[in-house]
């Protein structure tokens, strides 16, 4: 293995080097890992980044002694301590697990037995492995739900899972794993289920416990703004292999792999250029049933050569700092060398104050029936939507942020006729949709179409593309069978596609594939009104970048009115021209996408921005506090704002009179009785 | 949770009368007139006509059923005049025996196979496994009064371990004071309740150790045995139980073919005597029970998995 200064005077807690996987399922052979090697000290933080697919979670897994079935390691070592892990009686390996090596799994609902208390789930690994009583590890458990930031657990000890919130859960999770004090936390993907201001408030607690308990934490992710803002080191993976590994600035400010290089300039920013089109690394990760002898990353790279499909790289210590390695034969020096392609503005003749909207949306509501309070309690109600009000003018894409729960899907299925409001309208070129039935309602809904965020969910698995692409045509009546396979096979060609696609199911493609296919059946039935909702979220870094290229140059080619909804305030920025942030149900701002990044005029839209791993926001975000607490229910919402309970700016006020929006400037709106001061604000 | 019970009830309540009505009428078109079936061929009209008259049998058949739901708010279930009994009575001899007999089998079938089909998912196509979901198919395609022949053939003519009849004594609980002679009803009955319920266990039990929670129980250092019997067990039982609460209708209504094939005095067994003997009166009783049963069984189901799942709100 390659020798990588340590830093001075720490000890090394965990050492794996030259690590190999296998897994075997029938006769597929893949190897998620290959000659991995990583140094581990005491206290710090190394981050492993990487797509899916790229051996980040097995390797945390290997570590862990966890491989799933099929799986076995075929060459290597990992040494914790002096213990060499690889090889260790099952026995013994049980004793260290969650004891001595932890891991903290991203949250999912199931990732707390559903049928336990949580207090007895936290005491579980203490009982086991420092052998405790019952009421001893129960007093250890309620220490450590204090400590990861519960409140009141003594209360909460006897919850069942179901009864908190992601994002207490998530600390649930974090207090099991570190309830033995282990000396290595793994920490496999911690928040990347969670809403962004949830995310902040928990990686900055796994900061402050592995000071407090002195402990190593790997922190596995794909979120390249959280490695920069939370690791000391960082690992970077594709391919199964390690890329490029060193001290995060070093890694940043002078990258050097092909790949780590292309993965930083494909990442949306909060303040790219908009004129810009996004870099995206062209094609897909290679397929590791299939064993290449070249550099992993060659079939994408812009600077391969014969040399890098033949030989495999190794690792190699960076000239300048030796701590920095990389395993490249072509290492990159500067930034990504292109001349990023101008995307056509807007059309000059599209002017939103003066063409009739395209889309109006008046005082929208949509309230649920909920479940009734307790023995002989009334019927209740979640207030999803709450009076929502915009416009959409013909050409405009209008983006839609907030957190989950905040009822943004809810407003796009009313938006495309999927939903009907309890109150309030849609109007569509001048027709109520939403009041709308039958035959022509049918007809209308033809021209507002959805694209979805899960489109491996979203596509019947049984249908072949050409079926899926068809369907629509057919049951609205155009053409004979012939055209509208030829019209399925122009719409591949515009997302992207080859013809081929129409004889495969859903199943054959690509994540990437199938969003694309997704896309190019919103647009069969030509609508003017696209409504995408999460389009990307779901997508791997280099593959979202090519999508959303290719939903931008859509947007403008055809004119769209687009509204693109996403809890990803970068990926709504890049897409587009107008954006409303919501908030339990309402808007809370609006205006033209560059004024609300560059000046947010509400502390919460200022908080969801300063909570974004990685970026430098606005200076004016530095004097906002992080927003702190959960979103409160949409079945008992705050009196007065809404956003009141969890605002640093809060006052009697704010409790008693709920703000409206109006304007801060021409192109700005926001519903705060305290609006931020912004540059446009003072002037 | 109290609306929800009430309006379950009330629901209740509306189909028991429906299936009152449909098995009335319907047995009212089959059957003779009860004075012929009564009194036999032999019996004169005037005879059959007087029968019919003094018990009400020639009023129109909507007051007829009138009268009958009336009789049965007051706890009456009517009358067998071919074994000059009231059926209440019958019912209430032969309930518990039946009770007795199909609960054991129950018991005995998830004794063996809620730990057999969490075995099975654990070692999933291990020998063990295959073994088990082969003799799984075996039983459950094998009809029970075949089983029980060929038990009885075995166990008890070829071995002479247990008896070939049951027990004909009248307490309820035989099962329980003389088990030898119990033993191969019981386990007759068993037999096809395991070979569903350890398959249905083995798939629940597969789609629990795909769960997250499982991984986190690995990675705290428990060991495999510990996993599964503070993690899997529970969760796995979920799916077992709404299962079983809707097979406990059926088992108290008794077991036609057990109870006939075992000449053990049942429910089951007075009502395939009934059959033969035209003997409405407890036909229509013992359908309307099964009806209540059924009914019962859904919705105590429905409540026992939500105690056991805290995560279902019983909501509309």
């Amino acid at each position: 293995m390659v020798s990588i200064a340590p830093a001075p005077a720490t000890e090394r807690v965990l050492t794996v080097s030259d690590l190999s996987v296998e897994i075997r399922r029938g006769d597929r052979v893949v190897r998620p890992v290959s000659g991995v090697d990583l140094v581990l000290h005491r206290g710090e933080t190394l981050g492993i980044v990487g797509e899916t697919g790229s051996g980040k979670s097995m390797t945390g897994l290997a570590i862990m002694g966890m491989l799933p079935a099929g799986g076995r390691i075929t060459g290597g070592s990992i040494t914790f301590g002096d213990t060499e892990l690889v090889g260790l009686p099952p026995a013994r390996y049980r004793g260290l697990r969650g004891n001595d090596i932890a891991m903290v799994f991203q949250d999912s609902l199931t990732s707390l037995n559903p049928t336990r208390r949580i207090g007895d789930q936290v005491a579980e690994p203490v009982r086991l492995h420092e052998g405790l009583s019952r009421r001893e590890a129960r007093r250890r458990a309620e220490e450590m739900l204090a400590l990861v930031g519960i409140p009141r657990p003594s209360e909460r000890m006897d919850d069942h899972p179901h009864q908190l919130s992601g994002g207490m859960r998530q600390r649930v999770m974090i207090a099991m794993a570190l309830v033995c004090q282990p000396k290595v936390v793994i920490a496999d993907e911690p928040t990347t289920a969670l809403d962004v201001t949830i995310q902040a408030e928990i990686l900055d607690l796994l900061d402050d416990l592995r000071a407090r308990l002195g402990m190593a934490m790997i922190l596995v992710t794909h979120d390249m703004g959280v490695i920069s803002r939370h690791a000391d080191r960082v690992g970077v993976m594709y391919a199964g292999r390690l890329a490029e590994t060193g001290p995060t600035p070093a890694l940043f400010e002078r990258t050097r792999h092909r790949y780590t290089q292309a993965l930083l300039a494909s990442i949306p920013s909060l303040t790219h250029d908009r004129g810009e089109e996004l870099y995206s690394i062209g094609g897909a990760p290679p397929d590791l049933s299939v064993h290449d002898v070249g550099c992993g990353f060659a079939p994408r790279c812009a600077a391969a050569t014969d040399r890098c499909r033949a030989e495999q790289p190794p690792l190699v210590a960076d000239g300048a700092e030796p701590a920095h390695a990389f395993a490249c034969w072509h290492p990159a020096d500067g930034p990504v060398e292109r001349t990023p392609a101008r995307l056509a503005e807007r059309p000059a003749a599209v002017d939103e104050t003066s063409a009739a909207p395209r889309l109006r949306v008046v005082d929208l509501r949509r309230e649920y029936p909920a479940g009734s309070d307790g023995w002989f309690g009334g019927r209740r109600t979640v207030k999803a939507v709450s009076g929502v009000s915009f416009d959409v003018a013909p050409g405009e894409t209008f983006g839609l942020v907030g957190e989950s729960g905040c009822g943004k899907s809810t407003l796009g299925r009313m938006l495309v006729a999927l939903d009907r409001p309890t109150s309030g309208e849609v109007v569509f070129d001048g027709v109520a949709v939403s009041a709308l039935r039958g035959r022509e309602l049918g007809e209308r809904r033809a021209r507002l179409q959805m694209m979805f965020q899960d489109s491996s969910a979203a596509l019947d698995p049984r249908m072949r593309i050409g079926a899926i692409l068809r369907e629509p045509l057919a049951i609205q009546g155009i053409g004979t069978r012939a055209e509208r396979t030829a019209r399925a096979r122009d719409l591949l060609d515009d997302v992207g596609l080859p013809g081929s696609v129409l004889e495969r199911f859903p199943h054959e493609l690509s994540g990437g594939q199938r969003q694309r296919v997704g896309l190019a059946r919103a647009l069969a039935l030509d609508p003017s009104v696209l409504v995408a909702d999460e389009p990307v979220s779901a997508l791997d870094v280099s593959i979202r970048s090519q999508v959303l290229n290719l939903m931008r140059r859509i947007q403008r080619e055809r004119g769209l009115s687009s509204i693109v909804i996403s809890h990803d305030l970068a990926v709504v920025r890049y897409l587009s021209d107008r954006v409303g942030v919501m908030y339990l149900g309402k808007l809370v701002e609006s205006g033209a996408a560059e004024e609300v990044y560059a000046a947010p005029a509400h502390p919460y839209t200022a908080g969801l921005l300063a909570a974004v791993p990685g970026e430098e926001g606005p200076a004016e975000a530095d004097r906002v506090p992080r927003i702190h607490g959960e979103l409160p229910s949409p079945i008992d919402p705050p009196s007065g704002c809404r956003f009141r309970t969890r605002c640093p700016l809060a006052t009697d006020l704010c409790a008693e009179v709920e703000p409206v929006l109006e304007p801060v400037s021409p192109t700005h709106q926001v519903a705060c009785h305290f609006p931020l001061q912004t540059k446009e604000g003072a002037r | 949770m109290a609306w929800y019970v009430l309006r379950r009830l009330a629901v209740s309540v509306l189909v028991l009368l429906g299936i009152s009505a449909v098995v009335f009428f319907l047995l009212h078109v089959v059957s003779d007139s009860p004075g012929r079936v009564v009194l036999g061929q032999r019996a004169s009209p005037e005879a059959v006509a007087d029968f019919n008259q003094r018990h009400g049998f020639d009023r129109p058949v909507v007051v007829q059923y009138v009268s009958y739901l009336g009789q049965l708010l007051q706890g009456d279930l009517g009358r067998s005049y071919k074994l000059n009994e009231s059926v209440g009575t019958l019912l209430q001899q032969n309930a518990g025996r039946s009770a007795m007999l199909s609960l054991a089998g129950l018991v005995l079938a998830l004794l063996v196979a809620i730990p057999l089909g969490v075995l099975q998912a654990v070692r999933r196509n291990s020998v063990v496994d295959r073994v088990a979901t082969g003799l799984a198919y075996v039983l459950y395609a094998t009809p029970a009064f075949l089983l029980g022949l060929v038990l009885i053939a075995v166990f008890s003519q070829q071995l002479d371990l247990f008896p070939a009849e049951a027990s004909q004594s009248h307490s309820p609980w035989v099962v329980f004071t003389d088990p030898r002679s119990m033993a191969l009803p019981v386990i007759t009955i068993a037999a096809t309740s395991i070979a569903i319920f350890s398959q249905y266990q083995r798939s629940s039990a597969l789609d629990q150790l795909g769960q997250d929670y499982i991984r986190v129980a690995r990675a705290k250092g428990l060991p495999e045995r510990l996993v599964v019997t503070r993690h899997l067990l529970r969760n796995a039982c979920l799916p077992v139980i709404t299962l079983v609460g809707t097979m406990i209708p059926a088992l108290l209504a008794g077991n036609l073919i057990v109870e006939s094939l075992f000449n053990y005095s049942g429910l089951g067994l007075l009502f395939l005597n009934s059959l033969q003997r035209e003997d409405y009166p407890v036909l229509l009783a013992y359908t309307l029970i099964g009806g209540v049963l059924t009914v019962v069984g859904n919705f105590v189901a429905d409540i026992a998995v939500a105690l056991a799942d805290r995560r279902i709100e019983l909501a509309s």
